[in-house]
């Protein structure tokens, strides 16, 4: 315990998380749910700066293992912000038996990046998803949300375009 | 001047194909009103969109905003009857797709709707179980264990507090049904749900539903509200609440203890079986989790009787088989036949062979833990038995076809790595088993690997097997050694020198 305060690093709450946290604190008896209130951080702030995640166990009553754990389990929770505009393009089984790995080509050379990395004017994000539930219609790009199917190489300028 | 009624789905793979450009196209006209309903499932034929006309429906398939006047004036559409697609399946948990409107309660009870429920309502919560047992209806979410003796379990069990689960997780690449019902037909869902909670004696439930699928859960969000509304959210004269709950990318979280553990908000990490959830599961209180296919199965089972259910099928599964066709074929989409047809049956009546000229290499079904299938074996019938008798899954009812530019030992490698990737972690089989393979797969790719290094595979997928402590690690090797064992030249012809 002695440990945990002497590293625990106090950092000013961004407006709202304090909030936040207080409300999402378990009502008497019930068993704090670390995923939820990580999911409701996530979606308030799009990402999980892992600073906050004494804040967070604190207004659980849970340890910052137990955070830190569910934090690094779960894909979506994402720990770093994010381009502004995400594109998720389908590596499950139907859209690789339809060529993805052309889509994915031509979005990495579009952008200049690699799957997993944001472009440097912080523009994009491109990120690989295992399956949207869109297999009848494969390959499958969801830009922001908004879910392409049929996509073909040759479409992707175009697709990139309107978020330009 | 009356407008003319234009029936489009609101299904997500109906959207991405272009419905909502249409939508957005015709909304602010005067002469049509735009109805949003269900999807059939013929994603092929997407965008599609219907009329109504003295001989039932009409369809114009892949319109374009443009196909506006044909439509109006009524030329080139043909009877959704006549739609061969359609018209050769035989379609019960899905026979209203493509009519219901997925949030109208009016519309939902005109289709038959609440007619399971109306008849589980007037039976004792043994005599709910009992119609289960006659109907022999088999788990749909891959494990097909009998719906019936879970129930019977929980039911049996003292507890303060009992749950009802929906695994909304469908992780499965390949497959989208529960995604399907979710956007489209929310109440059966939820109708399927209430039956289990009065049967066992329920108060709560929960649908986990899996973070891609954002339209499914906002659907679902809506539905219960409605039925709340409706007053239809009760079990035994309490209220039955249900609560939808995101998931998070997380694939192992479809394996039903991991579920658990996420929904209590932990890792997604697997339990030790016993105790099954049906004993004790959420919060350490007996708990059903079933599928959301399995759920929305059992209103039908009620209205019509188990027996009904019975009477279809083969001697070890009855009832329908959903499966959801996908990858290289001509014709995509949802498929409802009685469970008895072959793979290649379903492939060519259905898929009508294979897209612009490909050629079929192999057929994977049950999702990535499933095994590949190559054209001599398509003669097998689609139901449990047989599946288990080949060491195969009929899982979650997915097929993906693949053609032969794939090169097999790339994807071998690609659904090894997914495994490693989404391991819980719990048991050393499948955490250091999966990523062993995916790193012997990675040196074949690179051109060092020996033919010890594939013995040395085989064997930890024999390991993997039989010691891993879910299907994830256990069925883990299965797609690779199938691959492997149809064809080994891919990858012996990349081995050292």
């Amino acid at each position: 315990m002695l440990a945990l305060k002497r590293y625990a690093v106090k950092t000013a709450l961004p407006n709202g998380l304090d909030n936040l946290l207080a409300h999402a604190r378990p009502s008497h008896g019930d068993p704090p749910n670390i995923l939820r209130i990580l999911h409701a951080v996530c979606e308030v702030y799009g990402y999980i700066d892992p600073q906050f995640i004494p804040a967070i166990a604190q207004s659980q009553g849970v340890t910052e293992a137990d955070v830190a754990g569910v934090l690094s389990y779960y894909p979506s929770l994402y720990t770093q912000p994010a381009g502004r505009h995400r594109i998720q393009v389908c590596l499950g089984e139907s859209c690789l038996a339809n060529r993805c790995d052309r889509v994915v080509e031509a979005i990495q050379s579009a952008l200049g990046i690699p799957l997993g990395q944001t472009t440097p004017d912080g523009r994009f994000t491109l990120e690989p998803v295992s399956c949207v539930g869109n297999c009848a219609l494969s390959p499958s790009v969801r830009i922001d949300g908004a879910l392409q199917g049929r996509v073909r190489p040759g479409d992707v300028p175009r697709l990139l375009d309107r978020y330009r | 001047m009356s407008r003319i009624r234009l029936y489009l789905s609101n299904d997500t793979s109906s959207c991405a194909a272009g419905t909502e450009r249409l939508v957005e196209a015709w909304r602010k006209r005067s002469d049509v009103e735009l109805v949003r309903t269900s999807s059939r499932g013929a994603f092929f034929l997407e965008p599609m969109v219907e009329r109504e006309s003295p001989e039932g429906r009409l369809a114009w398939c892949r319109v374009t905003a443009d196909d506006l006047p044909k439509i109006l004036a009524g030329e080139g559409g043909i009877p959704v009857s006549a739609i061969p697609f359609l018209s050769m399946q035989t379609r019960h948990t899905f026979a209203t797709f493509g009519v219901t409107e997925p949030l109208s309660v009016e519309a939902y009870q005109a289709q038959g709707g609440l007619a399971g429920l109306r008849a589980a309502q007037a039976m004792s919560p043994p005599a709910i179980i009992l119609e289960l047992k006659a109907s022999r209806l088999r788990g749909r979410g891959g494990a097909a264990f009998p719906v019936w003796k879970k129930w019977d379990v929980a039911a049996t069990e003292e507890a303060d507090r009992k749950y009802v689960v929906a695994n909304a997780d469908e992780g499965d690449a390949g497959t989208y049904c529960d995604r399907m019902i979710m956007e489209g037909d929310p109440f059966r869902l939820i109708e399927g749900m209430l039956i289990c909670a009065r049967a066992i004696g329920a108060g709560a439930g929960y649908i986990y539903c899996r973070q891609e699928y954002p339209a499914a859960r906002a659907t679902v969000q809506a539905a219960i509200r409605a039925a709340g509304e409706a007053g239809w959210l009760e079990s035994g004269g309490k209220p039955f609440v249900i609560e939808v709950v995101s998931g998070a990318g997380s694939y192992v979280c479809g394996e039903e203890t991991a579920l658990l553990e996420s929904l209590e908000g932990r890792r997604g990490v697997v339990r030790a079986r016993p105790p099954h959830p049906a004993q004790s599961g959420l919060y350490g209180k007996p708990t059903i989790v079933s599928n959301v296919l399995t759920f929305a199965t059992v209103p039908n089972i009620l209205a019509r009787g188990g027996s009904w259910h019975a009477s279809m099928g083969t001697e070890g599964s009855r009832g329908t088989a959903v499966l959801q066709l996908g990858g290289r074929v001509r014709q995509p989409g949802l498929i409802e036949v009685p469970f008895g047809l072959t793979l290649r049956e379903v492939l060519d009546q259905f898929g009508q062979g294979m897209a612009d000229g490909a050629r079929l290499k192999a057929v994977q079904v049950g999702g990535p833990l499933g095994s590949l299938f190559t054209d001599a074996q398509l003669d097998i019938p689609i139901c449990f038995d047989a599946f288990a008798k080949a060491e195969a899954i009929l899982g979650h009812g997915g097929i993906v076809v693949f053609d032969d530019e794939t090169d097999m030992l790339e994807l071998s490698r690609h659904l090894m790595a997914f495994v490693a990737d989404e391991s819980c972690g719990k048991c050393v089989p499948c955490r250091i088993g999966s990523l062993r393979a995916r790193e012997i797969l990675d040196t074949i790719q690179r051109g060092r690997a020996t033919a010890a290094d594939l013995s040395l595979l085989t064997e930890l997928g024999d390991t993997m097997k039989a010691t891993s402590l879910c299907g994830l690690g256990a069925r883990a090797p299965y797609p690779v050694l199938s691959a492997l064992e149809h064809f080994p030249m891919e990858f012996h012809s990349r081995l050292q020198r």
